[in-house]
């Protein structure tokens, strides 16, 4: 009877056979891994979207700065040297920004920028010193480079800031020159170029800085979307070979049970012989740890665990796998000695077993009880206490039951 | 205490149980368990709590399926236990969360519905006398209560749980531990009594509590009766 059972059992499951071996297998165990990592790949991926999106940004605007300064600020600076108040204070401004720029630009595309206000005070001392260093005949020429430049050495101070920080830059910027036009008179035709040299002042860096700030948020939002899809598809791929796996279990489980039951209900079977009953308590176990058990949230210990104990079921043996808690990750070592000990001890086991896991953020136990037997202890450790690295080991043998106990402790 | 505790609270008449299930099939074999028992009696059967109730008002003790109906019942669960009524919910759905808000919600007891006649019999015998019953899968779900306001308990009462939910047997656990069955099961109770000041207070878990001071199984100052829960339920670390 028995082996009748266990064999048809055997060959129902053999589909689904390999699937079930002790050893992690590459089919299942891959299952776990979409779901664990998911959450990190979700978090992961739209940042270094957005990391990427904003190095592009932050090369150019550093370019921008600097090759202007270069490029058109200092030939129109050395052009009209002999025609500032104080050529000296033009100079050494335009100089100090240019190592200002090159040392802000540096630590800004090494992700560490120099700390915003400070830089901000140095630009803004050099941008008032050089409007009353550039007198009235270069007030609105290209040689009073503040102007045009300085704008862009804001940008670059404000940058991954909000956008009001650097209004109130430019703004002040704004006041400062607007003080050195007053300064030299009230020249209407003055106050008109100094409209049109503020709108240029403001725009041009104003719009740069919107801009990226826009781009990297939607490259943030898109990746962030796509990581989510990918973590719900992966989800749903694992839940529906959950399904699947548990629905071959049922047509499985119920068909053992269903055998039984047909038999007692036709009286074929009589329910006084005690391979009936064990029929009936295999079948039982079954069911138990059908509803019971789930892979909602895989964890590598208790699918060890499980598939150890589908093993130990298919060879007949009437088995109940009781988890409470969450294991925390465990690297494999811990989880191989935590583990093994038992699965060698199930292998052994006969009549029933019981197998539970208790588990903490800081504690894992796990434990098989199993009847003792007369027989001689050939495959069994040896009975008492010992430490195995992290993980005690316990083993012992009171006559009623042979108690197996693993525990690890953080 | 007295010879026979249950006998002690219903004078000489047995424990009068009433069992709510809606699965005919599973009243028929909980009343049969029962009857195994001289000192039980079941007074009335239903699938609805109300209607089985009307029928005997008197029962000390209520057997109650947990799912009706492909309902959970927990808010009839406590409605019952806040009046009073003692309560053994006994289910299928054994998962931890469950069983503490059953507990929550004032039952005497949880009974996993694999756990068999004798866990049954005992949990029901030891609710009619407002007694804890601790089955392995209830010693299981508050060994691993992962709340942060859970009651505290002590190193021993953790262990014995443990063990008791590994090995479903008091002489081993106490073969183990070095101590006698007694004492196992002492700990478990006081574990279990601890409970009693965990979710919203009702009269069973009074009742559950004021029986165990009365047996000397805890002192009011071990649970926090004087003082303010907080000081006194933290967490084991």
């Amino acid at each position: 009877m028995s082996a009748d059972l266990g064999a048809s059992t055997d060959r129902t499951a053999a589909p689904g056979a390999s699937a079930r071996a002790p050893e992690p297998q590459p089919g299942r165990a891959s299952v776990p891994a979409p779901r664990g990592s998911a959450p990190t790949a979700a978090l992961a991926a739209p940042a270094a979207v957005a990391h990427a999106s904003d190095r592009g940004a932050r090369i150019a605007s550093v370019a921008i700065a600097l090759a202007w300064h270069v490029a058109i600020g200092l030939p129109a600076v050395l052009g009209a040297r002999a025609e500032f108040a104080a050529p000296a204070v033009v100079l050494g401004g335009w100089l100090l920004v240019a190592v200002a720029g090159v040392v802000a630009g540096v630590r800004l595309l090494r992700g560490a920028p120099l700390p915003p206000w400070p830089l901000a005070g140095l630009l803004l001392a050099v941008d008032a010193a050089v409007f009353a260093a550039a007198g009235e005949r270069q007030l609105f020429a290209a040689a009073n480079w503040v102007w045009s430049t300085l704008g862009w050495f804001f940008v670059l101070a404000m940058w991954g800031r909000r956008v009001t920080g650097l209004v109130a830059l430019l703004t002040t910027h704004a006041l400062i020159a607007l003080v050195a036009v007053l300064g030299h008179g009230h020249d209407p035709a003055d106050l008109a170029r100094y409209a049109m040299y503020v709108y240029g002042t403001f725009s041009l860096p104003v719009a740069v800085f919107v801009g990226s700030t826009t781009i990297v948020g939607l490259a943030r939002e898109r990746a962030a979307a796509a990581a989510t899809m990918h973590a719900i598809a992966a989800e749903r791929d694992a839940a529906e070979q959950g399904l699947r796996e548990r629905r071959d279990r049922l047509v499985l489980v119920g068909a053992a049970a269903g055998r039984v039951l047909g038999e007692l209900a036709a009286g074929r079977a009589d329910p006084d012989d005690p391979e009936v009953q064990r029929r009936c308590v295999l079948a039982a176990a079954r069911l138990r740890r059908l509803i019971a058990e789930s892979d909602d949230v895989p964890d590598p210990l208790l699918h060890e665990l499980r598939a150890a104990a589908d093993l130990a079921e298919r060879n007949g043996l009437p088995i109940d796998l009781v988890t409470i808690g969450d294991p925390p990750p465990l690297p494999v070592e811990i989880r191989r000695r935590l583990a093994d000990p038992l699965t060698g001890i199930l292998a052994d086991a006969r009549g029933w077993a019981r197998l539970t896991v208790v588990s903490g953020p800081d504690e894992v136990v796990v434990s098989l009880v199993t009847p003792d037997r007369e027989a001689p202890e050939a495959t069994g450790p040896p009975p008492g206490e010992h430490d195995d690295g992290p993980v005690q080991h316990l083993y012992e043998r009171d006559g009623d039951i042979r108690w197996a106990q693993t525990r690890w402790r953080r | 205490m007295g010879a026979d505790p249950v006998a002690e609270m219903t004078g000489d008449r047995p424990v009068g149980v009433a069992i709510v299930d809606d699965h005919p099939v599973v009243v028929e074999g909980v009343r049969a368990w029962l009857a195994t028992e001289p000192r039980l009696t079941v007074l009335s059967t239903g699938d609805d709590p109300d209607a089985v109730l009307r029928a005997a008002p008197d029962a000390d003790v209520v057997l109650l399926d947990l799912r009706l109906h492909g309902r959970m019942v927990l808010d009839k669960l406590a409605e019952l236990s806040a009046t009073g009524r003692r309560v053994v919910v006994y289910s299928e759905h054994t998962d931890p969360e469950t069983m503490l808000a059953a507990l929550d919600a004032g039952a005497v007891a949880f009974l996993a519905k694999h756990e068999g006649r004798e866990h049954c019999v005992a949990t029901v015998l030891a609710a009619a006398s407002d007694r804890p019953y601790v089955p392995p899968a209830l010693a299981g779900a508050i060994v691993g209560d992962p709340r942060p306001d859970r009651p505290m308990l002590s190193d021993k009462e953790r262990e014995a749980l443990l063990l008791w939910f590994q090995s479903m047997s008091k002489a081993s656990v106490a073969r183990r531990m070095r101590i006698s069955e007694h004492t196992v099961k002492q700990y478990v109770d006081r574990a279990r009594i601890k409970y009693t000041r965990a979710g919203r207070p009702a009269a069973t878990k009074a009742a559950l509590l004021a029986r165990a001071i009365e047996d000397g199984l805890v002192r009011p100052e071990e649970i926090g009766i004087y003082r303010s829960q907080a000081t006194h339920d933290r967490p084991t670390p």
